[in-house]
């Protein structure tokens, strides 16, 4: 049986009325089909235009009639089940489940300095141990924990990730794609007996680039559910209205849902909802601004209507360290998103933006999603849980309930009791050297370390990964996508005695 | 009048009115209004907007905004500086771009508007520039400074291509190169051999002023 994540047992929360529903919805099939969409590929033009949409080859303009976009809407299955290495953590994403991802960054973090470096080899894997071992970590969004480590060259990035992560976990694995990276992915997958979910990404406004339709068609066309993103800037990519950055997104992305639908009928597939205002002094992106939750709570609104499984992007703020910034970024994004609907979510490591990650911040965010899925888990309303019997053989003062067998039974049921949060008494903080939830957090993750040892794989996998990964050494090497002073370093790397993990 | 057509030309520019900067350039044009004067004056209205920018009174829509009305009326009092065959001064020369694979436009803008804004020549290429056009633009303009910029990972080694083909063709000493964007550290920028980098656009302005000494 798939993973069980956490279950919504009430109704989502709704930001829009039905009529508002209904012009977002008429107003993505006028762009689609009146200014349409750009897709950089021969093939998927003529696919698109062999099913009746009108298409511009000389601006590769795709115009998608209203018709075929409902169609293909109701292709996508509402619900689909995705195998993981091991099938006790595989996903059965949609409905009313929320399963949260570990978040990427491009590098770790000093948590005395607060400077960014790339990680090592060993704390890329050492990561991927801890989040292996936290429970509300269900899957791994690509390039997790890290976008590279030291010692890889650029374009083996993509891939020594996904090594590393099949090696250390066996939760469900997502990809990227960069430069065909994705024929070696599908091969690991392969060997390894997983599927892993793959990316279609879009370049906002309304363009999606070759090596983006290319990816899409190998991962659809290997059988594996794909993830549709485009992830905007409103005021910028996207209007500066949230409405009508909702259009647009909708837009990429059902163009995106239906070139999958078109390549195979019934492709499993999960569209991203990855927008934020951009900051407009910095020109950066605002991700852990209020809007972005307005953004996803309406899109999960409207994708229910779809029936489309929604993923709500990542959860990364803005805030540089895990202080009162972070932990509001974080917490609204995760309880609008749990409670407006959302079928996956990237939370867990991400320290600032795309920048950083840190298992300490990972750790910290095991709680923040045991939390939130605890609330959206409800309240459990039957004869035992109103304990009327109960409370009538107490009575008044000097009655109390914690002698009870039902408290014994029903608290650890009721309570989501917190890892690495200070719950102490003051006295007690005060005698236990003051710490803080990251002084817990550091804790937890040497303990982790010191007792996690993730299911290696066999070593007839472990052969197929390594081949499959020369093989893409090799891929590049020969399109000079890396250089002899690169892969010099990269095999002095190979050498370690602990290799792969340090 | 000619006092009312510069004025009105500050104004377009001011107010983000890329039509009317272009109206009162050719107007300007017409008048036989020196053409010097011209573009002075929309040097200073657009460090106006740079300087309101600065002080975080304005924001990047109004920059941009700026920005695009300068651009739309520049060609049309540079074409006839050109004519009367007369001599601008200005702090310096850049070539500006975003580099090949790379489409992000909105931090190479900033730099360029704020460069603009401090009577810098600014030439942009836009965004996707490859490092043979880069070259290209280096031939072409003789600037001071080429400033490039990158925000992925996987597009900042194109910095480093550039500098080696400008080194092919005996450029590189010949330009102060500056290097920006998401994907740029100081470590990166210095592993390229680029002569400077700043993190922030405002910062830009003043490691392109140091680089050329004034």
């Amino acid at each position: 049986m798939a993973l069980k994540g956490f279950t919504r047992n009430f109704k989502p929360l709704e930001t829009l009325t039905e009529e508002k529903v209904e012009a977002i919805h008429r107003g993505t099939l006028e762009v689609l089909w009146v200014t349409g969409v750009m897709v950089e590929h021969e093939r998927a033009l003529k696919l698109f235009e062999k099913n009746g949409c009108k298409v511009n080859y000389d601006e590769m303009r795709v115009r998608i009639p209203p018709a075929l976009v409902e169609e293909c809407i109701c292709k996508a299955p509402s619900s689909f089940h995705a195998k993981a290495r091991d099938c006790k953590n595989s996903l059965m994403v949609g409905n009313n489940t929320l399963y949260f991802g570990a978040a990427p960054g491009t590098q770790t973090v000093d948590l005395d300095t607060w400077k960014p470096r790339v990680a090592t080899r060993k704390e890329n894997y050492d990561s991927i141990t801890v989040l292996d071992a936290l429970p509300t970590v269900h899957f791994f969004s690509p390039y997790t924990p890290y976008f590279g480590f030291e010692g890889v060259p650029p374009c083996m990035a993509m891939l020594e990730s996904l090594a590393s992560r099949i090696r250390n976990s066996t939760k469900f694995q997502c990809v990227g794609f960069s430069n065909d990276s994705e024929i070696f992915a599908i091969k690991m997958a392969q060997a390894v007996g997983m599927e892993i979910l793959g990316t279609c990404a879009w370049a906002p406004p309304l363009t999606v680039y070759r090596d983006a339709v290319e990816s899409t068609f190998r991962f659809v066309e290997a059988g594996l559910p794909i993830r549709i993103i485009s992830g905007q800037a409103m005021g910028a990519t996207a209007p500066a209205t949230i409405a009508g950055g909702i259009v647009i997104n909708n837009a990429e992305v059902i163009a995106g849902l239906v070139l999958a639908q078109l390549i195979k009928p019934g492709t499993r597939v999960l569209v991203k909802d990855f927008s934020s205002p951009m900051n407009m002094s910095t020109g950066a992106p605002a991700f852990g601004s209020i809007e972005a939750c307005l953004h996803n709570a309406a899109s999960n609104q409207i994708f229910q209507k779809y029936g489309v499984p929604i993923d709500n992007a990542t959860c990364y703020p803005n805030s540089k360290m895990p202080d009162y910034q972070c932990g509001y970024e974080k917490t609204s994004r995760v309880l609008i998103a749990g409670l407006s609907g959302a079928n996956t979510l990237l939370l867990h490591g991400s320290v600032h933006g795309e920048l950083t990650y840190h298992t300490i911040q990972a750790i910290l965010d095991d709680d923040l999603a045991g939390m939130i899925g605890r609330f959206m888990e409800g309240i459990t309303v039957n004869d035992e849980t109103l304990a009327i019997d109960l409370i009538e053989e107490v009575g008044p003062i000097p009655g109390h309930f914690l002698n009870k067998e039902h408290t014994r039974k029903w608290w650890r049921l009721e309570q989501f009791v917190p890892k690495a949060a200070d719950r102490l008494t003051y006295p007690e903080w005060m005698d236990t050297g003051k710490k803080s939830c990251l002084d817990y957090a550091r804790e937890r993750m040497e303990e982790i370390l010191a007792t996690n040892k993730p299911t290696p794989l066999t070593p007839s996998q472990e052969g197929d990964v390594e081949r499959i990964l020369e093989e893409a050494r090799k891929y590049y090497e020969e399109r000079g996508l890396i250089s002899e002073e690169e892969m010099a370093t990269y095999r002095e790397g190979m050498k370690s005695p602990n290799y792969p993990y340090e | 009048m000619s006092g009312e057509v510069l004025e009105n030309l500050r104004k377009a520019i001011i107010e983000y009115d890329s039509a009317g900067a272009a109206s009162w350039a050719r107007k300007a044009v017409q008048e036989k209004i020196d053409p010097i004067k011209a573009l002075d004056t929309m040097t200073a209205a657009i460090k106006q907007v740079g300087d309101g920018f600065a002080r975080g009174e304005l924001w990047l829509p109004d920059l941009v905004g700026a920005a695009d009305a300068m651009t739309s009326a520049t060609p049309i009092i540079e074409e006839e500086i050109k004519r009367r065959g007369a001599k601008r001064e200005s702090l310096g020369t850049v070539v500006i771009g975003t580099v090949y694979g790379d489409i992000h436009t909105i931090g190479k803008t900033m730099v360029a508007t704020l460069l603009t804004a401090d009577g810098f020549v600014v030439n942009d290429l836009g965004i996707n520039v490859t490092a043979e056009n880069f070259v290209e633009g280096v031939k072409r303009y003789r600037p001071d400074i080429l400033a490039m910029s990158a925000l992925m990972t996987m597009t900042a080694p194109e910095q480093k291509k550039v500098i080696a083909t400008l080194k092919k063709e005996g450029l590189r000493d010949k330009v102060k190169i500056m290097v920006g964007g998401g994907a740029i550290t100081q470590e990166f920028a210095d592993s390229i051999g680029a002569d400077g980098y700043d993190p922030t656009a405002p910062g830009a302005v003043k490691l392109a002023r140091r680089l050329i000494g004034k």
